[in-house]
């Protein structure tokens, strides 16, 4: 797994790649608590080049909305596709998105 | 020829670290199901993902045990057992997860359930899940 952080002036983009997973997870985590402690306005989670994800890799992104919501900024998820588009389907993550 | 008692076993250690190797073998045996297609696969593999966290995370252990899987590929689906000598975990006592309030974990085992066609469980040791899907000509689940 890869992530990358990039720093636009309309937005924050994160960027994840590979596998999502229970052993990538944990390293992703603190990454994911600086940026919500910056309190930004919006987040995109792009997961076009994300191979496989399964539950603990989707808590992350759902954690990552949820306490974003608290402070009134947004989390918009895009690029999912294939294994990834399915497990946020079956989990109607993708009314939540607006996939 | 035809695929009838195929069986394909690997034994990997019991560690987080060995999961995508499996989940790969299991991703090239759902090429072999005859009208299984993309949507197959993606299901299978996210219900194996979840199954081999189950036994890695909460039945062996995080060291030391291995896992044996088994899949067993047919023309009209495919049928993966995984074995192991850790504690026992029934997946099938896990209560359904409130999906409307967005949880971050709990979620494995609604996968498993919710993608494969049928799920077993049988306390050992050794511990065996078995998982079944079929192949659907016209992509109904």
């Amino acid at each position: 797994m890869k992530f990358t952080r990039l720093n636009k002036p309309e937005k924050t983009v994160l960027v994840i790649e590979g596998v999502l997973d229970a052993l990538t997870a944990p390293e992703i985590r603190p990454t994911v608590d600086a940026l919500v402690e910056e309190r930004p306005t919006l987040i995109e989670v792009d997961l076009s080049s994300l191979r496989v994800i399964d539950s603990s890799g989707v808590g992350v992104v759902v954690s990552l909305y949820k306490r974003c919501k608290e402070f009134g900024g947004s989390v918009r998820v895009t690029g999912l596709a294939n294994q990834p588009l399915a497990i946020f389907k079956l989990l109607r993550l993708d009314r939540v998105f607006e996939l | 020829m035809g695929l009838q008692g195929d069986k394909i076993r690997a034994i990997i250690p019991s560690r987080l670290e060995y999961r995508d190797l499996a989940v790969r073998l299991v991703a090239s045996a759902c090429k072999l199901v005859r009208g299984g297609g993309t949507e197959f696969s993606h299901e299978v593999v996210s219900a194996f993902s979840e199954a081999i966290n189950n036994v890695i995370i909460h039945g062996g252990g995080l060291g030391g045990e291995s896992i044996e899987v088994e899949i067993e590929p047919a023309e009209d689906r495919l049928t993966i057992r995984l074995v192991d000598n850790g504690r026992s975990f029934d997946p099938l006592t896990v209560p359904p997860p409130d999906l409307g309030s967005l949880p971050e974990s709990g979620l494995g085992v609604f996968i498993m359930r919710a993608f494969m066609d049928e799920v077993a469980y049988a306390a050992g040791p050794p511990n065996t899940l078995t998982m079944k899907k079929y192949a659907r000509k016209d992509g109904q689940r």
